[in-house]
């Protein structure tokens, strides 16, 4: 039997970047805000304390922050006719766990979105025509627009210190950034990161091809720095270990770093850790939200009252709760009807590793998450795709991220993988290896969606969430042509060989190499009910007091890293529940 | 066995034991005057002065056990001879101080006397609570007698043994050492210094932890009128820094705004607090006006440099940098600093600003004692989370890691570098205070 | 709130010291070494530090298990002109020692039913722990020696075990009772590499002498002075318990 909990103003699931902003948002207005989270609480002394942290064994081998796939999991499968098999260890994506979530252990790659990306159906109708879209992709516009959103990334670098080089403030172009950047409100919080080697050579090969690189936007500090919120970060001394890690020296940004402490210091917040939520509780009339149902420490049924529910765990999460809450029709890829699971997108990234001579110090070891420089001459629809026959783009980088031998030492085309041979080539090669990348963006398709899978439960006995995706004909072609240009860029460096991999038409997403985690869509936002389940402001079209946060909300995927426009999309649907939620509560926008 | 006959020592004995016990009872069992002035009676006292005045004294900190009602006491202080316990301050009138009068009040203030003639332990910092003026432990006792809320919730008895834990020879303490005298103004300082003074001297009890202390632990210099006073001292395991002018170990090469920035938000671009220190901003300091912050500094400024003789001189260098990034660095010292505190002390031990301490002509790195440094090293240190500076950056202990020798030299290497030169570690002082803070040994 | 702001309290300390003042005559003799500390700032210290012991006896594996384990590790990573192998660096103690963490049981892996065989690119989908792997795969490979060249592996000569473990990681060489070419990659080489790359407080990487070889500073962990200089990194490794290599 559920005990029932004292009633709060705001219940937030999950306790990661999107449910701290928007926990801390919430509380300076005044409200009273709970935050659930099932994982642990953590800070950087102790849990990421140098060097216990620095320990390859412990957090890449054994993947020491991610989530425990024992307590749940998700099922997978290609294609509708074939039988999902659980993700059974972390591979292709990496869901993060305990207060902070995946903030602690990403890159730090922080970049916004280009406008066009949010209306893409109409941007590409209107310089190509309809029919360029391809039968089956389910492009459409996001009902929000950049402008809309700018000053809501702003405010998000602002909190995350994060560095770069602006090229374009209010339209005044500036030399030393990405020349194809929409315009923003002010210069990035810090300067630009120190380029590593690969970085470098990255920058002047493309350069020399007739690109454009800039510095790629870090959150990974560059300078002390202390955000609006008065938190401070210490600078990124680039020491090798960012992605899978907690960062040793307060330089990468995260809740943590850069929210916790002044919310842990509010009355009206409260955290319970351990808490996993079940479901979203709504009335009779199932338009209203009463709370959330949650399975404590001990085991017990709470049931948690609330006027206000936010859903900010992560993807893959929310859209789970979302359809196990019962909130929204789910999607049917038969009849196309339905919102909850459609538009379930990833990203394709395709990363080729240079090999130089012995007296080319690449040092790979040294790096930052997010450092790095990176062209977008072939971004969105920054080229002309009239006869390249596909839509979509993405950004190729030469960032330096830090490596270490446990994490695998790239090897030259042929080598040995274990003996003498192996040996001879670890040894060549580990100085002197470096890394380029193209992230592309994953466009939207009839079939493939999320629903609940009907034979695999987790430890709490709900029903898995069913990933179907495969990439497309679209994605493997674009990405194709990003082959080229990697290989072209590639040679210019210098690199002696290359090895890597490189997705192509006939290739299958494969779970088992990480990919990427920026799985996204599923419960995407929109102007049109029919097609999306939040409007513009993150609200549940269904449920007005509900309020559903992440990339799980993009209608179709993005070539940049995602945290820049999931943090905006937080800071957007806050300034909205402030501003007009509070005052008028019930729906933002009309059916 | 048969009794020594006219033994002379034996009377003489006897006759002192008389004397004392004599001098016991014209001493200890009395209950001494506040020494209030009779004017008070007619004053209003202000309710609102008084909360602020319980900020400028620190009294919650000692007075709420951690997880307890603010002011019911209960909070631990660990003896060697067991376990002592801070009262409950609430004005519940059977368990806390309801029942006192402002006289009662005033007496254990300036006295360290209950109503009942109980003696406290000077763990009460009644010799510095001594200079406070009648008018603001009036507001002081209104606020403590209305605001906070009653706690019905006994003050624990200590669990000392007797007869140690006998409490009458604090009254021949208090004859040699207490200092009954309020705070006198220098009519020849501006009033901003003289109200850095009465804080400094008064309520915000910074002598209790920064003066030296004699041979039976009073304080040197309660009133500021030598070198001594504020001139940095050591307690097992802590040794809090030297507060004037000397521009090596002192506060000689800060300005005022560096002083006030650290007690208004715990840190500042070269330094920050921990430890006791890190409670007091916590707790009181970073609570204080900008007017009260900036006289408290302008005093420690006004402060001459204590005797030289034996203390640690700063002249910046940057030599130490060059060797570390040749690779040629190779003293045991410099090549742990290298592997373990560079990352964020950085190779030019100047810190990161406001974030990373610098320990280049840091006075905690050079104090004369290097107890606090050692600990620092062994345990780790995070500033406290304050309104102006809510991150509590923390920095990890490195005790499991390193080895008594090892972390001698370490610390000799940081008080010898940069310009810094202050007198080598031992690996017994360091032993000394892994003792103290129980932190085991490295098993290699 | 939950945030523990870890107060170190020397205060508490200085307390106790005043306290005892007036009493200093009466203990004297008695310092204040035994008195224990308020708060503490959370230990950061990491797991045990175990390096290789030169006569290491496995809890996990079985002595015909055990000789496997260290014959493979001395053809997957052999000692040559270029440094130390596997067995020198205690690769195989490294391996009997992830025996005994959760890991080794599948509790961090999603291992519930039902089980079916999939494309390669669905990753796992075998119930066996790690645990399991290496005692069914160890057997079956013992199996297919025994048959084909009536000895166990760790009897072949190194040419044969090379060729043996050729043709299992390639596929060609199979067992009906698990994939050999699975274990061989996803566990076997996997984990000997790890421990071979592996910080020395697990067991293997003796005195770093890997990571010296290939020119990695280990835990070093600060390269803001060296990063854009694109030149060797002048120090040796050091390790998490601050060792040197």
């Amino acid at each position: 039997m559920a005990t029932t909990s004292k009633p709060v103003d705001v219940v937030i699931v999950g306790f990661g970047w999107t449910g701290a902003i928007m926990a801390i948002e919430l509380a300076q207005a005044g409200l009273s805000v709970l935050a659930l989270e099932r994982g642990e609480d953590a800070t950087t002394v102790p849990n990421w304390a140098y060097p216990k942290v620095v320990d390859e064994i412990s957090q890449s081998a054994r993947n020491g922050l991610l989530q425990n796939l024992s307590k749940t999991t998700v099922t997978i499968r290609h294609h509708k006719n074939d039988r999902a098999l659980p993700y059974r260890q972390i591979g292709s994506f990496k869901p993060g766990t305990g207060v902070g979530g995946a903030g602690i252990h990403w890159s730090g790659v922080h970049s916004r979105v280009m406008p066009q990306e949010l209306r893409l159906r109409s941007h590409v109708t209107e310089r190509y025509g309809a029919r360029f879209i391809p039968e089956g992709m389910t492009l459409q516009d996001w009902g929000v627009t950049y402008e809309e959103l700018e000053p809501h990334f702003d405010r998000f670098e602002q909190v995350c210190g994060t560095s770069g080089k602006a090229a374009n403030i209010q339209g005044r172009k500036l030399d030393g950034g990405n020349p194809f950047e929409a315009p923003r409100s002010h210069e990035f919080p810090l300067p630009p990161l120190t380029d590593p080697p690969t970085s470098v050579l990255f920058a002047k090969a493309t350069r020399e091809l007739g690109y454009h690189p800039y510095p790629l936007p870090a959150a990974n500090a560059s300078r002390p720095y202390t955000n609006p919120y008065g938190c401070q970060l210490g600078p990124c001394n680039f020491c090798g270990f960012c992605s899978d890690y907690g960062c040793i020296n307060y330089s990468k940004a995260s809740p943590q770093t850069t929210i916790l402490p002044v919310l842990y210091r509010m009355p009206n917040f409260a955290l319970r850790t351990q808490a996993h939520v079940l479901k979203v509780n709504t009335d009779s009339t199932g338009k209203v939200a009463t709370g959330v149902t949650y399975i404590d420490a001990q085991g017990h049924e709470v049931e948690q009252p609330a006027a206000l529910v936010v859903l900010a765990a992560f993807h893959l999460h929310n859209v789970r709760l979302m359809l196990s809450s019962g909130i929204g029709q789910p999607y049917d890829p038969d009849t196309g009807q339905g919102t909850v699971g459609r538009n379930f997108c990833y990203q394709l990234l395709n990363s080729v590793n240079l090999f130089f001579n012995q007296n080319v110090y690449i040092n790979q070891f040294m790096g930052a998450g997010g450092v790095g420089q990176a062209i977008e001459d072939f971004y969105a629809d920054n080229f002309d795709h009239g006869k390249l026959g596909f839509i979509g783009g993405g950004v190729i980088w030469g960032r330096q991220t830090g490596n270490g031998p446990v994490r695998g030492i790239p090897l030259p085309p042929g080598s040995p993988t274990w003996g003498s041979g192996w040996k001879t080539a670890v040894k060549q090669n580990f100085l002197h290896a470096g890394r380029i990348e193209s992230q592309l963006s994953n466009m939207a398709y009839r079939g493939c969606y999320l629903d609940l899978d009907p034979t695999y439960r987790d430890a709490y006995g709900t029903p898995l969430l069913r990933m179907t995706l495969n990439w497309q004909d679209n994605d493997l072609r674009m990405s194709e042509f990003f082959g080229e240009k990697l290989s072209q860029i590639g040679n210019a460096m210098g690199a002696i060989s290359m090895s890597g991999r490189v997705l192509k038409r006939g290739d299958n997403w494969d779970t088992r190499a990480y990919q990427s985690t920026h799985i996204n869509g599923g419960t995407a936002m929109g102007a049109d009910p029919k097609t999306s389940v939040l409007n513009k402001y993150l609200q549940s079209w269904d449920v007005s007091n509900l309020f559903v946060l992440g990339a799980n909300t993009f209608a179709h995927g993005i070539g940049y890293n995602p945290t820049g426009l999931v943090g905006a999309l937080t800071y957007w649907a806050a300034a909205n529940i402030r501003t007009n939620y509070l005052q008028n509560p019930g729906p933002l926008v009309r059916r | 066995m048969r009794w020594p006959a006219r033994n002379p020592w034996l009377i003489a004995g006897l006759a002192l034991i008389v004397a004392a016990t004599a001098v016991v009872f014209a001493v200890v069992d009395r209950v001494p005057d506040p020494e209030m002035s009779a004017t008070l009676a007619q004053r209003k006292p202000d309710v609102a002065r008084g909360e602020y005045l319980a900020v400028l004294g620190d009294c919650a900190f000692c007075h709420t056990r951690s997880g307890g009602q603010p002011y019911a006491g209960g909070r631990a202080l660990a003896t060697p001879m067991g376990v002592i316990y801070s009262s409950n301050i609430t004005p519940d009138r059977e368990t806390g101080i309801g029942s006192y009068t402002l006289g009662d009040f005033v007496r254990v203030m300036r006295l360290g006397v209950t109503p009942d003639g109980t003696r406290l332990y000077p763990a009460m910092p009644y010799t510095a609570y001594a200079k406070v003026s009648d008018e603001d432990l009036q507001d002081l006792f209104a606020y403590m007698q209305t605001s906070p809320a009653p706690v019905r919730e006994a003050s624990r008895a200590t669990n000392i043994l007797w007869p140690l834990s006998i409490r009458w020879p604090l009254a021949f303490w208090n004859l040699a050492f207490l200092d009954r005298s309020r705070f006198i103004a220098d009519g020849s300082r501006e009033a901003q210094w003289n109200r850095g003074a009465y804080l400094v001297q008064g309520l915000a009890h910074c002598g209790t932890c920064h003066t030296p202390r004699g041979l039976l632990f009073e304080e040197k210099d309660v009133s500021g009128r030598t070198a001594l006073y504020l001139s940095g001292t050591e307690f097992d395991g802590a040794s809090p820094i030297n507060l004037r002018g000397n521009s090596g170990d002192g506060l000689g090469r800060w300005s005022t705004a560096d002083i006030a920035t650290l007690l208004q938000s715990g840190r500042n671009a070269n330094s920050a607090v921990t430890g006791a220190m890190a409670d007091a901003v916590r707790h009181s300091t970073q609570y204080m006006t900008d007017q009260d912050v900036a006289a408290i500094a302008v005093y420690l400024k006004s402060l001459s440099p204590a005797p030289e003789r034996g203390r640690a001189s700063f002249i910046a260098s940057d030599s130490t940098i060059g060797s570390i990034m040749a690779g040629s660095e190779r003293s045991p010292g410099g090549r742990i600093y290298l592997d373990s505190c560079a990352a964020c002390h950085r190779l030019s031990g100047s810190g990161e600003n406001s974030t990373f301490p610098t320990l280049a002509g840091n006075p905690s790195v050079l104090s004369s004692d290097p107890s606090s440094l050692i600990g620092v090293i062994l345990v780790g240190a995070r500033a406290p989370s304050t309104v102006a500076a809510p991150s509590g950056l923390a920095m990890p202990g490195f005790g499991w890691r390193y080895n008594d020798a090892d972390i001698a030299a370490l610390a000799t290497f940081t008080r010898s570098s940069w310009g810094n030169s202050a007198p080598p570690v031992a690996a017994a002082q360091v032993a000394k205070i892994r003792d103290l803070l129980r932190i085991s040994r490295p098993d290699f | 709130m939950s945030s523990n702001d870890g107060q170190t309290s020397r205060r508490d300390f200085l307390a106790t010291t005043l306290a005892l003042a007036p009493l200093a005559v009466a203990v004297a003799g008695q310092t204040a070494a035994q008195s224990s500390k308020g708060e503490q700032l959370p230990s950061n210290a990491p797991a045990p530090d175990h390096p290789s012991v030169p006569d290491y006896r496995p809890s996990y594996f079985t002595s015909v298990e055990w000789a496997f384990i260290n014959a493979a590790c001395a053809r997957l990573i052999p000692a040559d002109e270029h440094g130390p192998g596997a067995v020198e660096l205690g690769v195989p103690q490294y391996i009997d020692r992830q025996m005994a963490t959760p890991w080794a049981d599948g509790a961090i892996w999603y291992m519930q039913g039902p089980f079916f065989a999939a494309a390669p690119e669905f990753g796992y989908q075998s119930q066996l722990t790690p645990k399991q792997q290496y005692r069914l795969g160890i057997k079956a490979i013992d199996t297919l020696c025994q048959e084909r060249l009536h000895m166990p592996f760790a009897a072949l000569t190194a040419a044969q075990q090379d060729d043996v473990l050729k043709q299992i990681e390639k596929g060609s060489l199979t067992s009906p009772d698990l994939s050999l070419s699975a274990f061989f990659s996803a566990f076997l080489l996997k984990n000997v590499i790890e421990g071979y790359f592996g910080d020395p407080m697990y067991g293997g990487n003796k005195d770093m002498a890997a990571w010296k070889m290939i020119g990695y500073p280990g835990v070093r962990a600060d390269y803001l002075e060296w990063v854009g200089e694109a030149k060797p990194y002048p120090y040796g490794p050091v390790s998490i318990y601050g060792k040197r290599g």
